[in-house]
């Protein structure tokens, strides 16, 4: 069978998986290092998701207003709901300040302010001293902060001449017997071959699974290619229970519109006019933590207050900030919501919806970006050969739920500090190990099935039924039933995944057999999701059970480990992790748990 | 079969750092025809073009002879600018390009050197 | 000489054609260019009739039905759904520009798809993006500036500094507009096209950059720059509302100021 598929070997002392943020600041770093480096990646590197975000990027320069990292760090593990390792949480929040003005320096076209500095804005969570009022933390270019990071990411890795595999989809880990990573196959969509790249080190950064969901913000290409190749190396998946929604994406399309419009003075009302945030977060209203926003726009239209003609929205208001405002700080989300919402963000208010945007959970690493293999003995024993960056990782720096602004940075810091441990531990002149002939058959193997699958359900028609039993049955309200019957329902739709038919046979750009490889890792992390939630006996962040409506620290302080298992129907078995009691220095002291209100 | 880089074929043979006088003077003569033309227009509706004598009279004058030397000058370096830009458009055989960029750039300076000795021959006949 | 003659195998022919669900009350057609990379056949159109009511309001979201519901086999770029990744850029009723922003209702009738044109085609609606992406790197599109920077500080930039930047940072590299430039069609080899102009004008516009000499001299050449004839085609079908046109006459305008 794999002789069939023409194979081409090739040896780096990196592999980066993934062109987003996290993934070209790792390629950067090793780059620069010396080490040879190659970035494979699905997309061209500039439409990698990274560059859908809008917002800003959370660092206490302290430009508008006083700033320190110390509140930074308060406001992330307090928003994290104290699941956050605080180690972790730390390195992030002190090395913020350094990392935006490495983007700057790197020609990153930020706004600027009256005295020329780097435009921060507000944005939820973020507070000055420990909560008393919102600060100006969010970095911003625009509203297109993402997009001018990639491109200025990707500048600089054109700059160091990085070598890109472009339009190659990564199909799994090479491990060794003893459990090292030794590299991962690929397949060249342009011209059908297989290529087999053996690394000292490989970087995960394939970003997140938001499509696992029927309505989400995230891009097509987000299917959790990376989380599927870490559990189909029997590896586990941290947190997967914690899923953000965006309090604000457009009601039908699901297009983000930026907290920062909310953080420019946008807010919310309900079919009454009501700014009803005010009742939920007295203090910062509109600016509290996504999960508590979204929790709160759900309630009010399960209690009849939505807008429209089934009270099936919630309004955003920005007409008050005049168009001149909006034109020049968020031209972006004032064109999105003409097309998207047919509406003048300028006149009259928009139609949004609380919509799958984010995952907590993933990969779990240390704040070095090492990946994890938690063992009773020592949870925090680390696989060789391998690490993971950005929205694929759980660090975990955003525990159960995170704050706006901090994805953005937490794929520059530890993407940066993905390629300084690996230019530590690689040493560019050891030789390579060879590979076995074997290595990657298996990969090959499960490429080969699905290009000839010929079941009786399209990948369409199953995605479909995944993605709406996970809207329905795993959204931002859960009770113990509703969670129960989505484990049942998703593991008659994971049954059906054998009988999977795909229609193009073909080596040469087969989208067909892309989207069926994607679903593979779609329905794995959906697996771990659905599972680590029904198990989750308690509300925490993102995750808000009715049957258990507050958090339980005593039990439940800790990470859900989930090891989903492919070849039995994607069952799933959960281990646990404490979390990380302690900082790194002794600069700052543990952060202790305390009732979380804005 | 091409095997060479993306990258090494559009960096190609380098910038050839010129460009901008053809360019520039590409749009000074495009400025320039236009008195010039209005001129000549004038000129034609005022009868001066109305038979040899009239020509000839015309063009004895030191300023009518001046502006028509201009304006064959301005024409052909106008002309042969404009027509050098479709031939390096659409002329993608680079024999054929040499050849005819030489070709366009001798009969233009043949025609135009002849007029305007044409022109000098009224001008100094007359004087 | 002049081609006049279109390559073998290039004429597109009639392909197959799927009819709407008879309870269909809505319907409308995609005309779509089919390229079978492993067939050697020539390249096709089929005809998909979609039930709008059935459909999201974009052209992208009809594809995506057409691929989800009829022929999965068709093939095409797609990220974002929400303008800003630049993947889904095709022609579209005769107009480059993303299939994620076009309102279907925009169009009258027959909905005709096709890839970018006068790009090498990979299959169905991809083209072969290398030849622009390796122009945008021969700009060396990064910043350049030998001054140090402040040791713990950002570099400073007036408002009206970054504002000169306003219209050009935005660029998502979709190459709708090169892909639309007549003149980039005939010698895409080595006119740089509208995108990757628009881009170097972004470095040359770019307060903090400190090799505006070098950049010009890299760019003043007959024809990576001045094969430009104004003809206006890129800011017109631009998606995202950009002027390339104007950035390359600011181009040609720092090299003239230089001059005299």
């Amino acid at each position: 069978m794999s002789e069939s598929y023409k194979i081409i070997d090739h040896n780096y002392d990196v592999v980066v998986m993934g062109a987003g943020g996290a993934g070209l600041r790792a390629t950067l770093g090793t780059v620069e290092a010396g080490l040879k480096t190659a970035c494979i990646t699905k997309v061209f590197p500039t439409r990698s998701h990274t560059v859908a975000a809008q917002g800003g990027i959370g660092a206490s320069l302290g430009n508008m207003s006083e700033d320190h990292w110390q509140w930074h760090m308060y406001d992330t593990v307090k928003g994290s709901d104290w699941l956050g390792d605080q180690d972790a949480i730390e390195y992030m929040c002190r090395n913020a300040v350094p990392a935006v003005h490495e983007l700057e320096h790197y020609g990153m076209p930020f706004s600027r302010t009256e005295d020329g500095k780097i435009y921060q804005r507000p944005f939820g969570g973020h507070t000055r001293d420990h909560g008393k009022a919102p600060v100006e933390r969010a970095c911003a270019a625009a509203d297109r902060t993402g997009h001018a990071m990639l491109h200025t990411l990707y500048q600089q890795c054109l700059k160091h001449k990085a070598e890109f595999f472009v339009e190659y989809i990564a199909l799994d880990l090479i491990m060794d017997d003893d459990g090292t990573c030794r590299g991962l196959v690929a397949w060249d969509l342009d011209s059908g071959e297989m290529h087999r790249f053996n690394a000292k080190m490989v970087i995960l950064a394939s970003g997140g699974y938001g499509r696992a969901f029927f309505s989400c913000t995230s891009a097509h290409t987000c299917t959790g290619d990376g989380h599927g190749m870490v559990a189909r190396a029997g590896l586990g998946l941290q947190d997967m229970e914690f899923v953000q929604f965006h309090p604000t994406g457009i009601y039908g399309s699901g297009c983000l519109i930026t907290e920062g419009a909310r953080g420019e003075g946008g807010y919310l009302t309900n079919s009454e006019g009501e700014r009803f945030m005010e009742r939920y977060a007295p203090t910062v209203k509109d600016l509290a933590s996504r999960d508590v926003v979204s929790r709160g726009m759900s309630q009010e239209i399960r209690d009849g207050r939505g807008v429209g003609e089934h009270g099936e929205y919630i309004h955003l208001h920005l007409e008050h900030l005049g168009s001149e405002v909006l034109w020049e700080r968020l031209p972006g989300i004032t064109e999105t919501a003409k097309i998207f919402a047919g509406v003048d963000a300028t006149k009259e208010p928009i139609p949004v919806l609380p919509t799958v945007h984010y995952n907590m959970g993933g990969i779990p690493t240390n704040y070095k970006g090492e990946v994890l293999r938690p063992t009773a003995k020592d949870p925090n024993a680390i696989v060789k050969g391998l690490m993971a960056a950005g929205e694929a990782a759980c660090v975990s720096v955003h525990g159960a739920n995170r704050l706006g602004t901090n994805s953005l940075l937490d794929l520059v810091v530890f993407g940066r500090a993905c390629g300084m441990h690996a230019a530590e531990v690689v040493d560019p002149k050891s030789s390579f190990k060879e590979l076995k002939t074997t290595d990657g058959d298996e990969a090959i193997a499960r490429f080969d099935r699905l290009r000839w699958a010929k079941g009786s359900r399209p990948t369409a028609d199953i995605r479909l039924e995944m993605q709406r039993v996970m809207q329905g049955n795993c959204g931002v309200f859960r009770t113990a039933e509703i969670l129960k019957e989505g484990k049942d329902k998703l593991s008659e739709t994971a049954k059906t995944l054998p009988d999977v038919g795909v229609s193009d046979r073909s080596l040469i750009w087969n989208s067909d057999l892309v989207e069926t490889l994607e679903l593979e890792n779609l329905m794995t992390c959906a697996a771990a999701t659905m599972n680590s939630a029904e198990a989750r006996h308690e509300s925490r962040g993102a995750h808000a059970h009715e049957d258990y409506p507050k958090r339980d620290d005593e039990t439940w302080m800790k990470h859900t480990i989930a090891k989903v298992d492919d070849a039995k129907g994607y069952a799933v078995d959960l281990t646990y992790r404490p979390v990380n009691n302690f900082t790194l220095t002794d600069e700052v002291s543990y952060i202790e748990p305390k009732e979380r209100v804005y | 079969m091409k095997m060479q880089s993306d990258l090494g074929r559009v960096r190609g043979l380098g910038s050839a750092k010129s460009g901008a006088s053809h360019w520039w003077t590409q749009r000074v003569t495009a400025m320039a025809n236009l008195p010039l033309g209005i001129w000549f227009i004038i000129s034609i509706l005022a009868g001066h073009t109305a038979n040899y004598d009239a020509v000839h009279a015309w063009l004895s004058s030191y300023f009518h002879s001046t502006m028509m030397i201009l304006m064959i000058v301005s024409v052909a370096v106008h002309t042969t600018h404009g027509l050098q830009v479709v031939i390096e458009d659409y002329v993608h055989n680079r024999k054929a390009e040499m050849i005819s960029l030489m070709l366009i750039k001798a009969v233009a300076a043949f025609l135009s050197v002849a007029a305007i000795v044409s022109v000098l021959r009224i001008v100094f006949a007359g004087a | 000489m002049v081609e006049f003659n279109l390559p073998a195998n290039s004429v597109v022919k009639e392909g197959k054609s799927f009819s709407a669900p008879a309870d269909a009350k809505n319907t409308r057609s995609f005309k779509i260019y089919r390229f079978d990379p492993d067939s050697g056949d020539n390249p096709r159109t089929d005809t998909y009739d979609i039930d709008l009511d059935k459909c999201g309001p974009m052209v992208l979201d009809a594809l995506i039905k057409i691929k989800n519901e009829i022929d999965a086999t068709l093939t095409f770029r797609r990220s974002c759904r929400e303008g800003i990744c630049g993947s889904c850029a095709m022609n579209i009723d005769g107009r480059n520009t993303l299939a994620c922003l076009k309102p279907i209702d925009d169009i009258k009738g027959e909905v005709k798809i096709y890839p970018l044109p006068h790009m090498p085609v990979v299959k169905d609606l991809v083209p072969d993006l290398s030849q622009p992406y390796a122009q945008l790197a021969s700009i060396e599109p990064w910043l350049k500036a030998d001054s140090p920077t402040p040791p713990d500080g950002e570099r400073l930039q007036s408002r009206e500094e970054r504002a000169q930047l306003d219209g050009l940072w935005e660029c998502i590299l979709c190459f709708s507009c090169s892909t639309a430039c007549p003149s980039y069609w005939w010698n895409s080899d080595r006119f740089l096209g509208p995108a990757v102009l628009l881009q170097a004008y972004r470095w040359l516009a770019d307060s903090r950059d400190e090799y505006t000499g070098e950049r010009l001299d890299a760019l003043e050449d007959p024809f990576r720059l001045y094969r430009c004839h104004t003809i206006m085609n890129c800011t017109n079908t631009c998606p995202k509302g950009l002027n390339p046109s104007l950035a390359i006459t600011e181009i040609k305008k720092m090299i003239a100021e230089r001059r005299a």
